[in-house]
């Protein structure tokens, strides 16, 4: 028998706010198996997010299990967390994230910063994911030169830095026009289908989901 | 991986560059109060060292005023009456009792007035003991002969106010024409070295000063040490004062030894620079507050972007050593311009002060740099470790969400 990649057991996620306490996710049974394209769906306030930072090793469940190749992550200490992120996951965010003060070039550098990769194999690496992304002319610009398509793809070429197995993305599309969108679903798809990379998105958006081989759909922490 | 780090805490540093600056500034003013303020104290120090040192060890001063008030005593214009020198005279183990007295007066010279420092003294028992006794000597010329109107001039006399004056010449005091006989060797301080000294029959002339003096030389005998009649002195002196009547009128009085002297500058500098140092640091302290007034800001701003560095790899010891190390910049920068103001203005107000009356050279010593910079990086440090640690605690879901 062969372990999925990511394997969620009964995952429940709860904030005490006050006196009031939020459960985020009620139980999430989840398997991602290697090399698939999966896209989450939920409005806004279903626990999407939360189900992908949780995947992400971004988060913890407050009870239940998360296994990643195997290996349990959910009670894992944050440096070891971060360890995770850092060699197997890349992080996407609606709103790009890149380093204002930094330049496309050294955003993309950074991750492999804290992997202890030297400086000029960083830029060379970088240099390539970045001419991949059709970015060459744009490397030693600073994100607010960027449009916004533009900074999404520096900040995929960041999220690809330290050659992740899995590429999680919240909302990839959310901050671009309809026919930037096309474009960046279209690197989702080359990455998965070329590259045989994992890739996990949280949306809203039917249209991104047409782009996936599953849909999972959460509602009120709930998959349906 | 620690040059990762400071090579993106410059980064994140010059981003926001004005404040840095001016958090840099909070700490550059601290430590140049500490470094300018304990360099002139040092000056100080040196200053009124040099001048104990002239003195032999077989000499003790006796002075009116209360023992511990040095400076009180010689500013102060308290006077040893001429009772007072007899009964030093005749304590026993004393071989010769000089006194002297000083003041502050015009003098002119080829037309020219200025303010000098006159010394009174009986040239005709002071002369060998001058020599002998405390270190002076004649540079150029002759000593004067005793009963004539000739005068010694301090070394700096010539060089600075006088300049051009020669032995020979012609030197006018209140309105009395003395002649300068000899240009004294350096005495190592500049009020020494600016002195005009006079024989005590043409001083009293001159100022209307009859009698008394500002303090009095003591030779002791050989075989007596310098406590054992300094306590000789003392007793003799607080007979005088029981053959009077109203006694709390009457001054007390001190007698310095050279050991004692030498102690008691040190001891009050000491206690000074202690008092300095406190004062000062209170500075460096608010610049240090300056310093975690700025990182936590910094922290506020960057949070999302902490979530994002952090998403991305960065464990919690990369995220405190980077803002760590950004406050630690931030203090030795602040440290380094600190000790270069410090030094210059050190030096600005030496060249201020510059006078006949009071000067002295301010000491800057390595131990003083290494301090300033060491303690301008440790309140950097310090200011900056709960700033890191609340970065570096910081969740990444909640960082991300931040706005």
């Amino acid at each position: 028998m062969t372990m999925p990649l990511i394997k969620l057991e009964n995952v429940w996620k709860r904030y005490q706010m006050g006196k009031i306490e939020l459960v985020i996710l009620k139980g999430i049974n989840l398997e991602i198996e290697k090399g698939s394209f999966t896209v989450i769906m939920g409005s806004s306030g279903s626990g999407k997010s939360t189900l992908l930072h949780i995947i992400g090793c971004l988060d913890t469940p407050t009870k239940g299990d998360v296994f990643l190749d195997s290996q349990s992550v959910s009670k894992l200490s944050q440096d070891k967390l971060a360890e995770i992120r850092s060699q197997k996951i890349g992080f996407i965010f609606q709103q790009f994230n890149l380093l204002s003060h930094l330049s496309a070039l050294e955003n993309v550098t950074f991750p492999m910063v804290f992997q202890g990769v030297k400086e000029e194999k960083r830029k060379e690496k970088a240099g390539k994911i970045l001419a991949s992304m059709g970015l060459t002319e744009r490397i030693t610009h600073k994100p607010t030169e960027l449009s916004g398509g533009q900074q999404q793809r520096v900040a995929i070429a960041r999220a690809l830095a330290n050659n992740p197995e899995i590429i999680v993305a919240d909302e990839p599309t959310g901050n671009v026009d309809s026919k930037t969108a096309k474009q960046i679903m279209e690197i989702f798809v080359d990455l998965h289908k070329r590259e045989k990379r994992t890739i996990i998105i949280v949306t809203h958006d039917v249209e991104i989901a047409n782009y996936a081989e599953r849909i999972i759909k959460i509602k009120d922490g709930e998959i349906i | 991986m620690n040059k990762e780090h400071f090579k993106i805490a410059i980064k994140n540093l010059r981003t926001r560059s004005l404040r840095s600056w001016l958090t840099i500034l909070g700490v550059v003013i601290g430590i140049f109060l500490v470094v300018t303020l304990l360099s002139l104290s040092e000056g100080v120090k040196n200053a009124i060292l040099a001048q104990v040192r002239m003195m032999g060890e077989n000499v003790l001063m006796v002075m009116p005023g209360e023992g511990g008030d040095i400076m009180t005593a010689m500013m102060g214009g308290l006077i040893l009456a001429d009772e007072n020198i007899r009964a030093i005279k005749q304590a026993e183990g004393v071989d010769l009792v000089i006194p002297i007295l000083w003041r502050a007066n015009t003098a002119r010279y080829q037309g020219e007035a200025r303010t000098v420092f006159i010394m009174g003294y009986p040239r005709k028992e002071a002369q060998d003991f001058f020599i002998e006794n405390m270190g002076f000597h004649i540079a150029k010329g002759n000593w004067p002969k005793a009963g004539r109107r000739e005068v010694t001039v301090g070394h700096l006399v010539p060089i600075e106010i006088f300049p051009g004056m020669e032995t020979g010449d012609e030197i006018i005091i209140e309105g009395k024409r003395f002649k300068v006989t000899g240009v004294l060797r350096s005495l190592g301080n500049r009020q020494d070295d600016s002195m005009i000294g006079l024989d005590l029959e043409y001083f009293q002339q001159v100022t209307g000063i009859k009698e008394g003096a500002h303090f009095a030389s003591v030779r002791i005998k050989e075989n007596f040490t310098p406590d054992e009649v300094s306590a000789n002195i003392m007793e003799e002196l607080e007979e005088t004062k029981k053959r009077r009547r109203g006694l709390e009128d009457v001054p007390p009085f001190t007698v310095f030894t050279r050991e004692g002297v030498t102690d008691m500058v040190g001891d009050i500098m000491f206690l000074l620079q202690v008092l300095i140092f406190g004062i000062a640091s209170i500075s460096v302290i608010v610049g240090g507050v300056g310093i975690t007034n700025t990182m936590y800001t910094s922290v506020r701003e960057r949070t999302k972007e902490i979530g994002t560095i952090k998403a991305i790899g960065a464990k919690n010891s990369d995220i405190s050593k980077i803002f760590f190390i950004e406050s630690g910049i931030i203090g030795l920068i602040g440290g380094i311009g600190g000790v270069v103001l410090g030094i210059g203005v050190a030096k600005l107000v030496e060249v201020f002060l510059e006078s006949p009356a009071f000067a002295f050279d301010v000491i800057i010593s390595p131990t003083l740099i290494i301090l300033g910079l060491f303690f301008a990086f440790l309140v950097g440090c310090l200011a900056g470790y709960l700033p890191a640690r609340r970065a570096a605690k910081l969740n990444p879901v909640d960082a991300l969400r931040y706005d």
